[in-house]
């Protein structure tokens, strides 16, 4: 064969052919250099947008305790069982996936002898939605359950347990006003965006679990889920531990609060109990309760119902919520107006014919009783009404007005609780623009006596007792006394808040302060069912009237500050139905106050 | 020369990329298959090792065959490249898989894509065309002669259905015929007809349904001139990144993201999210899809590697031609070396998003047995003819 030499022409055009080999190579380099630096950025985020998932981990609550220690509101590992998909998968096709978990769960059904709690469709829904997450089959499983799956754990290995933070509440039905109840979100509004996947937090409903919801709730952590291109788990990784919420420390003492709820378990009405040095309640009850424990975990439509259509409304918190008017625990207040502006003092009197005769209507005392002369300590101890109508108007409404707005009444008192009413007190402009008419004397005689328009809350009188108990100091009550960061030993205090200091004069006091003592202290006074044999206490009863004409019904109430020389405990009580404070209402806190110093007793 | 003396004639360049490659080849393929579960077989890589073995001894075969006994033949070889075409659609004998019949199998064990030995056959037919001695290529009898003999395996293998690999063969007859000194105008009217034949099929594709026609008259139309519904979808994802992104774009988008999220260095070996989550589509990432896997483990340093070692072949390959004995080992490299870069630059460019997605392997690094043989054979040719160059 002979061989062809090679032109030049050819060895130009294979030169030719070497610079498009080049450039076809340049210009794949230069593409590369563009996608992989110029917009690597984009593919990144492109890339993890469709294979990572951030699951949001919701944080332990913090725990609530009572001033001594005693845990009301705890966390209980809450067991289940969980499926986890990507283990079942065989193919792509979600159909079939979902036949086997669903298979898988029925299996599991008959050896842990369990209902299904999960059904097909919801299988579905999950693998549709929540693919990357595990199934969780069986919420709330017992210890027989758990040790039945412990045992056929190796038949099963696509399921495992797992755990959830459930709200308990150890000391059931005490204080459940107080605490209120949680129940899981299942998104915060400004949160879902950063999250695909979000696991619900508790959020308080009621009580303290509500007001000190964001200290209680800590911080929710996340994880990164990275998934595959069919949107199964492949690996995770944690991104942020949570970090569990601040414990509570609570001014109430639990021996207390339960002796409060005894006190009214048998009625419906409120007990409010503060220590007069600093606002702290020490008890709170409101009866009916409810068990919190019933309302957090997974509560049936029908329990509910139960509860919200109970008339006696068992969690309405009638201490901070219920509006009543105060009756002669009023008086009071009245007194001390007309003594501070000098319209009164230790010898004034009024002479008593059990009523009162006032532009046509008559006001009269309780059950028409004529005390004859009164003066303003006797008044108090009799709690004559006839007095206080004209001490009243001796005074004049302005100043009544005044000193019941200066000791709180019409307004909240700024406890840390939900729901709390401001109660009303009655102003000469509100009667004429509510009602049309001038403010009349009549008026006057019916708030003197703690009637009329006016309304308190049994907090209120609990924090007006304990002004009158300190000397004038008005604080604001309060259940939170401490809080506890996860992760430090001891609480940090809050210190209580003196709202104002409303100088009442000694001397003026001191006479009210009698007359109060009288009530108790004296076989004549009103309360005199309320004494205890070791501790002088001081109080006032009231028996105020609802209701229309024909049909009327009393609220009795009760107040008393306790020891009577150096008040430790100021308390409100009352009750729905009842004869009168000096018979419904006496017995039942001498038996608290009992409790109370016994208490004490064993403490010291 | 003996044999001993002819192995030291070898041509480094060429040894130095193809050994770089395979190694890279293995490695990647190893990374890219590592989450298929594999069937009990043996493990892709291993499977790859086998076939560079054999690739190996078909190298040597060549390397140390006088080149010109090739184009003595090339008839006979270009008659049985067209036989084993036709085999792929006879019964028992062709295998239909992914709904393409690209495979001949005997007793049950597929082995032999006749496209890819085609590739050589048809190489050597054109070299023999328009390289034998006394033949005047400036006469167009011999451009004709070319073109049909192009288009009779390009329509067998378009039959298959396989427009990529069929497309091949244009640019390689276009490259023989040009070192091959046919006058340039014909080049260019080659070029042109090329250019306009693209342009007319993207002009069926994307015109029609921008006027408002309907999709099934539309599949008709472009059926009737040889395009069929995946070509066309293919196609139209091509021009819109964002159409069908879970179906027919699918592929696309995911190759762009694996190796646009791969940076400077890379994620990783056996770390690219993309190829070990399973976004690369499983089936074909160690075929088609093997350099998005090193671009995303790798990054920018990995895939310019890559690209590096490639033009280094390929200039070996080009010094060949270069250094050759005669016109027939110039054109007979010239021709090699461009089938090998058309399936670089189509499988790369498919890769970043730069060409529609179609099946091209890429040579040396993507699996696959009969292909890499067929390319391990296009390195022993021009080995055989730089062996027998005109250098000391």
């Amino acid at each position: 064969m002979t061989l062809i030499q090679i032109t030049d022409r050819e060895k130009t055009r294979l030169i030719v052919l070497a610079l498009i080999v080049l450039s076809g190579l340049g210009l794949l380099g230069l593409a590369i250099w563009f996608i992989q630096l110029g917009q690597g950025h984009f593919y990144r985020a492109s890339q993890e947008q469709q294979s990572v998932r951030r699951v949001r981990l919701p944080a332990i609550r913090g725990k609530i305790f009572d001033r001594n220690g005693v845990c009301m509101a705890d966390n209980h590992p809450d067991y289940g069982i969980a499926i986890y998909l990507e283990e079942l998968r065989r193919s792509d096709k979600r159909k079939q996936t979902s036949q086997k978990a669903w298979a898988l769960i029925r299996q599991l059904a008959l050896v842990l002898d369990l209902e299904p709690q999960t059904s097909l469709k919801q299988i579905n829904a999950h693998l549709y939605s929540r693919k990357a997450l595990p199934l969780l089959a069986w919420r709330h499983i017992g210890p027989g359950t758990m040790a039945r799956f412990a045992e056929n754990q190796m038949e099963f290995p696509a399921a495992d347990i797992t755990f959830d933070a459930r709200r308990v509440y150890p000391q059931g039905a005490a204080a459940s006003h107080l605490i209120g109840y949680v129940d899981s979100v299942k998104t915060a509004e400004d949160e879902t965006e950063q999250y695909h996947y979000y696991l619900p937090d508790l959020e308080g409903k009621r009580g303290v679990e509500k007001i000190y919801n964001k200290q209680l709730a800590g911080t929710a952590g996340g994880r990164l889920v990275r998934i595959d291109a069919s949107g199964y788990k492949h690996d995770e990784e944690s991104l942020l531990s949570p970090v569990p919420g601040t414990d509570l420390r609570l001014s109430i003492d639990l021996r207390i609060q339960k002796a409060a709820e005894n006190a009214v378990a048998d009625t419906s009405g409120a007990v409010v109990l503060l220590d007069v040095l600093s606002g702290d309640v020490i008890a709170m009850a409101s009866s009916p309760a409810y068990d919190p424990n019933v309302l957090s975990s997974a509560m049936s439509t029908a329990t509910w119902q139960a509860i919200i259509s109970d008339e006696r409304k068992p969690l309405f918190n009638r201490a901070v919520s219920g509006l009543y008017p105060p009756g002669s625990t009023f008086k009071p207040l009245v007194a001390l107006a007309a003594l501070i502006q000098g319209k009164a003092g230790a010898d004034t009197f009024f002479f008593c014919d059990g009523c009162y005769e006032l532009g046509g209507r008559t006001f009269s005392c309780y059950h028409g009783e004529a005390h004859g002369r009164v003066d303003l300590v006797s008044a108090l101890e009799l709690s004559c009404n006839v007095f206080f109508f004209q001490l009243g108007l001796q005074c004049g409404y302005d100043a009544i007005y005044h000193s019941a707005m200066a000791a709180g009444f019409g307004e909240k008192t700024g406890i840390d609780l939900d729901g709390e009413a401001s109660g009303f007190l009655p102003s000469k402009a509100w009667k004429r623009q509510a009602r049309g008419a001038p403010w009349c004397d009549g008026d006057t005689c019916n708030v003197s006596v703690g009637q009329g328009d006016l309304l308190v809350t049994p907090l209120q009188m609990a924090v007006f007792t304990a002004t009158i108990a300190n000397g004038g100091r008005l604080f604001r009550p309060r259940l939170a006394t401490g809080l506890r960061p996860y992760g430090q030993k001891d609480f940090e205090p809050i210190p209580p808040v003196l709202e104002r200091d409303l100088h009442w004069p000694a001397a003026q006091l001191a006479l009210v302060r009698e007359g109060m003592r009288r009530v108790i202290g004296e076989p004549s006074g009103t309360g005199h069912l309320a004494a205890l044999p070791d501790v002088v206490m001081a109080g006032k009863t009231g028996t105020a009237e609802f209701g229309r004409k024909g049909s009327r019904q009393n609220h009795s109430w009760m107040i008393i500050f306790a020891p009577y020389e150096n008040p430790k405990y100021a308390v409100a009580m009352v009750v729905d139905e009842g004869v009168s404070g000096g018979i419904s209402v006496a017995p039942r806190l001498r038996r608290l106050m009992e409790e109370v110093f016994s208490a004490e007793g064993a403490e010291g | 020369m003996n044999k001993i003396q002819q192995l030291r004639r070898l041509n480094l360049p060429i040894m130095a990329a193809l050994l770089g490659l395979l190694g890279l080849g293995v490695l990647f393929i190893y990374s890219a298959a590592f989450s298929v579960s594999d069937h009990g077989g043996m493990p892709l890589y291993q499977k790859q090792m086998a076939w560079i073995a054999f690739g190996f001894v078909c190298f040597f075969v060549f390397a140390l065959t006088d080149y010109h006994a090739l184009a003595k033949y090339a008839w006979l070889l270009y008659a049985l490249g067209i036989v084993l075409l036709l085999l792929v659609f006879a019964p028992y004998i062709g295998v239909k898989m992914y709904g393409a019949r690209r495979w001949i199998q005997l007793m049950g064990v597929r082995f032999l894509q006749p496209a890819e030995f085609m590739k050589i056959a048809f190489v050597i037919l054109a070299v023999r065309l328009f390289g034998y001695p006394g033949r005047n290529v400036r006469r167009l009898r011999y451009v004709f002669l070319g073109v049909a003999l192009t288009l009779l395996p390009v329509l067998l293998i378009m039959k298959q259905p396989d427009l990529g690999t069929a497309l091949i063969f244009f640019p390689v007859l276009l490259a023989v015929m040009f070192t091959a000194g046919v006058p340039g105008r014909v080049i260019l009217c080659f070029v042109a007809a090329g250019l306009l034949a693209v342009m007319l099929v993207a002009a069926f594709v994307l015109v029609p349904p921008r006027l408002g026609m309907e999709e099934q008259e539309h599949r008709r139309l472009l059926g009737g001139i040889g395009i069929s519904a995946y070509q066309r979808e293919r196609i139209m994802v091509f021009f819109d990144s964002g159409r069908d992104p879970l179906g027919s774009g699918w592929n696309k988008a995911q190759s762009q993201i694996a190796v646009g999220s791969g940076g400077l260095l890379g994620k990783g070996f056996m770390r690219g999210t993309q190829n070990i989550l399973g976004f690369l589509p499983r089936t074909v990432t160690p075929t088609d899809f093997v350099f998005s896997v090193i671009a995303e483990e790798t990054g920018f340093a990995g895939a310019m590697l890559v690209l590096l070692l490639f033009g280094l072949l390929l200039y070996g390959m080009l010094r060949s031609a270069f250094l050759a004995a005669d016109k027939m080992g110039m054109l007979l490299c010239a021709g090699l070396m461009t089938m090998l870069f058309c399936h670089i630059f189509i499988n790369m460019a498919m890769t970043i998003g730069l060409m529609p997605i179609t099946g091209i392997p890429l040579p040396f690094l993507s699996y696959g047995g009969t292909f890499m043989v067929t390319s391990m054979c296009a390195l022993g040719i021009t080995q055989s003819v730089h062996i027998r160059g005109d250098w000391r």
